[in-house]
């Protein structure tokens, strides 16, 4: 609990500095590229096609899914899943991969794979503002639900913050982890209700899925951008469990994070 | 006069594992030891003086990189105080820069994360790429720069954040004569105005010309500390004794020293 009011003071203390750093973070990631920045955005439609054409047009043979096409539903969905894909992957080798360069610095090792995440984020904003004009045509038009979507968004950060804490310090301790994290990536895309609706399980599977925090904030986003209703309202218990596993995530990585950042260079 | 380091029976404990899996138990069974200790620091205490420059000396693996980064605070003493009043500024060979950005962007992540602010940043890095001879490289990205511009970059910018304890560790050996002597006379201006400065090089001649006084390592143990000319002296002896040495006379003298160096002494708690 201390841990956790430290770590989450650092962030508040040095935010500037995490907008600032994951700025050079992003051109980092892109500069090696021609296209650069572009392909934040080139690769998500090249999966968002590819999974259309095998689930929906082989598959499924177009039929929708409630009263939705596949096509937007996929769409809604997994447009968060690239961002949550690539910041656990990145944030989790990111006090590893750049302790070397960061070691004699004026800032908290906490900020480390905090910037690396909003680096990410500023790629996700702009698939999202690029959703919700492809939804425009498609039959979705802006509805009030829009409203609740910043909600899932700000839930999402800080759970993948704190997630991070965990991952990142593991990873570091041993890097193993980041292989196995892959593994773990992997089978949530499957397990959450991304291409394929967990609602087909049967009844008594279905809570299971649902343990999974992911399975939450992707039913969020759909609710919102194709305006199902009001996705934390409706399910008021999830939403609790939702913030139960944060605050447990948040707290045993700040305690795994504070225990052991002294000694990270150590253990390279 | 002030004390700016004081250094104070640190120990610096690294563990030697022969398999994987004996680091593995050592991480998770509590109350356990596995593996080989190894003490690349062993009782180092010593004091120093605002403003002086201090030669860190010593042959290959006497843990002079290991100190330096201590006094640097990049990593931490197994047991031991460094106390330091003051900010330290490291500069190594490499120096910490992201290889894909250009030499501009990397000096701005650097201040940026060194806490100084848009404009001061904007202020100090023209002054930056002068001194670091960078020309039209600046925009280009640092993995295409050659060991030497790399070396002069981070030193430039090092320099250029003022700090009060200065610590360079062969970072001078790769940049060329001129840049040296460019090197030499900013160090010396920062001499003038009472900042204190570590060195670590294997060329004595340097020290000669720079330091003031010398602490010599030897397998983790300081061995002397004190004026540069004495210590010098008989650090040049021993290594002229040293090199005259058969092979199996090194040899035993290395394994001799290695054994003192696992083992545990009664002065660590």
């Amino acid at each position: 609990m201390k841990s956790a009011i430290k770590i989450l003071k650092e962030q508040m203390q040095f935010f500037y500095l995490v907008r600032r750093l994951s700025v050079y973070e992003l051109r980092s990631l892109t500069s090696g590229n021609y296209l650069g920045a572009a392909w934040e955005i080139i690769n998500p439609a090249i999966q968002i096609l590819i999974y259309w054409f095998v689930f929906g047009f082989g598959i499924r043979q177009k039929e929708p899914i409630g009263d939705i096409p596949y096509f937007q539903w996929m769409f809604a969905g997994i447009l968060v899943w690239f961002f949550i894909n690539s910041s656990v992957m990145k944030a989790s080798k990111s006090i590893y991969s750049k302790i070397r360069m960061l070691s004699k610095m004026n800032f908290p090792m906490s900020v480390i794979p905090n910037y690396v995440i909003f680096a990410q984020f500023y790629p996700h904003l702009i698939l999202i503002g690029l959703a919700m004009l492809i939804l425009q045509f498609l039959g979705f038009p802006i509805s009030i639900y829009y409203l609740q979507l910043p909600l899932y968004i700000v839930a999402l950060l800080v759970f993948l913050f704190s997630l991070s804490l965990i991952t990142s310090t593991l990873t570091t301790i041993a890097k193993d982890v980041q292989m196995f994290l892959q593994s773990v990536m992997r089978m949530l895309f499957y397990l959450s209700p991304i291409i394929w609706p967990p609602t087909l399980l049967p009844e008594s599977f279905q809570i299971w899925v649902k343990l999974n925090p992911f399975y939450y904030i992707v039913e969020g986003y759909r609710y919102s951008l194709l305006g199902q209703g009001w996705y934390f309202l409706e399910n008021p218990l999830y939403t609790l469990y939702f913030i139960v596993i944060t605050a447990l995530t948040l707290m045993v990585g700040s305690y795994l994070h504070v225990k052991f950042r002294s000694q990270f260079i150590d253990f390279l | 006069m002030e004390n700016t380091v004081e250094v104070k029976n640190v120990y610096k404990r690294y563990k030697l594992y022969k398999k994987k899996s004996e680091r593995l138990l050592d991480l998770i069974v509590p109350h356990k030891e596995y593996g080989e200790d190894f003490f690349a620091l062993q009782d180092v205490s010593f004091n120093v003086e605002q403003g002086s420059i201090i030669g860190l000396v010593g042959i290959n693996g006497s843990g002079k990189s290991t100190l330096a980064n201590i006094i640097a605070g990049v990593i931490p003493t197994t047991t031991g105080e460094v106390t330091i009043q003051g900010n330290v500024a490291l500069i190594a060979v490499n120096a910490g820069l992201d290889n894909s950005l250009s030499g501009r962007e990397n000096i701005e992540l650097k201040l940026l994360m060194l806490g100084f602010s848009k404009k001061e940043i904007t202020e100090m890095e023209e002054e930056i790429i002068e001194f670091a001879e960078l020309e039209k490289f600046i925009d280009q990205p640092v993995k295409t720069y050659s060991s030497g511009m790399k070396s002069r970059l981070g030193f430039s910018i090092s320099v250029r954040v003022n700090p009060d304890i200065l610590i360079i560790d062969e970072a001078l050996s790769v940049g060329d004569k001129a840049f040296a002597e460019k090197s030499l006379e900013k160090m010396m201006e920062f001499k003038a105005k009472g900042k204190t400065m570590f060195f670590v090089s294997h060329s004595i001649s340097q020290m000669k010309k720079f330091c003031e006084q010398i602490l010599w390592l030897e397998f983790g143990v300081v061995k002397e500390y004190g004026k540069a000319s004495e210590v010098l002296k008989n650090y040049e002896s021993f290594l002229k004794e040293y090199q005259a040495m058969t092979k199996t006379q090194k040899k035993k003298y290395r394994t001799d020293a290695l054994n003192r160096q696992s083992m545990k002494t009664e002065k660590m708690l």
